[in-house]
């Protein structure tokens, strides 16, 4: 075996499979996970060196989990058993300028019946979107305003309770269409502006245009 | 649960880890990319980050010689339990090109959980020592397991 340094490609590989490993300290892995977020041709060595061990796997041993279900629907959907308190800080400054969604009955015809719905404004945006919510599958619409411009995307976020917000892609043309699992009632919606193609972090960078409240119908 | 268990040594951890899990997987459901790998790899892959997040968070909270030591000692199970076939049998030969104890450094780790720290107390070996070896030892198994 040689002891020559390793090239900088080699170096990066190392890390990720250190990081899969699991052989950092905290700040090391706290590091890895930013860069995981932010450079997409080390998330693949990640990815890649995932694939690779998972040969050990099967060392781990089958263990039946106890019913943690409760649990579990308490922390997806805190909202059903405490009213909210505190939203996230980006949305702060977003929501104390946003007039709150007021529910609009919309029944689009030859679909399904809405089961909820939200109205994602804000009192300094011209810019509306719709949202109805039936049998799973997500509809936005933009009815006020125009699109993005070429050099930015309107991303459409879901904040579940205290929750990060999930993206739940990109709303590019007038509608979208998504099958979406989990719609909890009182769920919070936002829509972002990004630069095209989205956000990369996983968390909206840029500035909460229009926001709005899950509500049944 | 196994997953959790094993890295955590202990059942209540375990338990709130594995519904951080369940709450992660249903929030990030939507990121899964099943043309990048088995539902299950993926899986495994995100209970060992958030347990192994979850360890270094607790062994620097305590800075506890005895987490540690009480990983090493089952350390040695993972040799014998590993399953030779298909996938595992490939990891298995390609472990089986790397000196004794460098291979049971990079299970140790991979199963258990444990730290360069951990890892060099175990075998005697500065830090940077132990960083060596293993770095080069994962190089070499990514070429045995790439060809």
């Amino acid at each position: 075996m040689t002891d020559a340094p390793l090239t900088p490609l080699e170096e990066d590989d190392a890390l990720a499979a250190e990081y899969v490993l699991g052989v950092l300290d905290l700040a090391e892995r706290t590091g890895v996970d930013d860069r995981i977020r932010r450079d997409v041709a080390f998330a693949a060595r990640v990815a890649a060196w995932e694939t690779r061990l998972a040969g050990l796997n099967d060392a781990y041993a089958e263990v039946p989990a106890p019913d943690l279900l409760p649990q579990i629907e308490a922390r997806l959907f805190p909202q059903a058993a405490k009213p909210k308190r505190n939203l996230f800080g980006w949305l702060a400054g977003a929501l104390a300028a946003a007039a709150i969604a007021v529910v609009a009955v919309i029944v689009v015809p030859g679909t399904p019946e809405p089961e909820l719905l939200a109205t994602l404004v804000s009192a300094d945006q011209p810019l509306t979107f719709e949202a109805t919510y039936a049998e799973g599958t997500l509809t936005v619409t933009r009815t006020k305003g125009d699109d993005a411009g070429t050099a930015n995307d309107y991303e459409l976020w879901l904040i579940v309770g205290d929750a990060a917000p999930v993206s739940l892609g990109l709303i590019d043309g007038a509608d979208i269409t998504r099958a979406v699992a989990n719609m909890p009632e009182g769920a919070i919606m936002a829509v972002s502006l990004e630069p095209t193609g989205g956000s990369t972090t996983g968390a909206p960078t840029g500035p909460v245009l229009v926001t709005g409240v899950v509500t049944k119908v | 649960m196994g997953v959790l268990l094993r890295i955590l040594h202990d059942r209540a951890e375990a338990e709130d880890a594995l519904q951080e899990v369940y709450t992660r997987v249903w929030l990030r459901a939507g990121r899964y990319d099943a043309t990048k790998g088995r539902g299950m790899t993926w899986l495994i892959a995100m209970t060992r980050n958030l347990a192994i997040d979850r360890l270094r968070m607790r062994v620097e909270q305590v800075a506890d010689e005895g987490v540690a030591e009480a990983m090493v000692d089952s350390a040695p199970t993972a040799e014998g339990t590993l399953v030779a076939q298909g996938e595992a049998r490939r990891v298995a030969d390609c472990f089986g090109q790397l000196e004794p104890d460098r291979a049971d450094a990079v299970r140790g780790a991979y199963l258990n959980g444990q730290s360069y720290q951990d890892l060099a107390v175990r075998y005697d070996v500065p830090i940077n020592t132990m960083r060596t070896w293993l770095r080069r030892s994962l190089l070499r198994l990514r070429e045995c397991l790439d060809t």
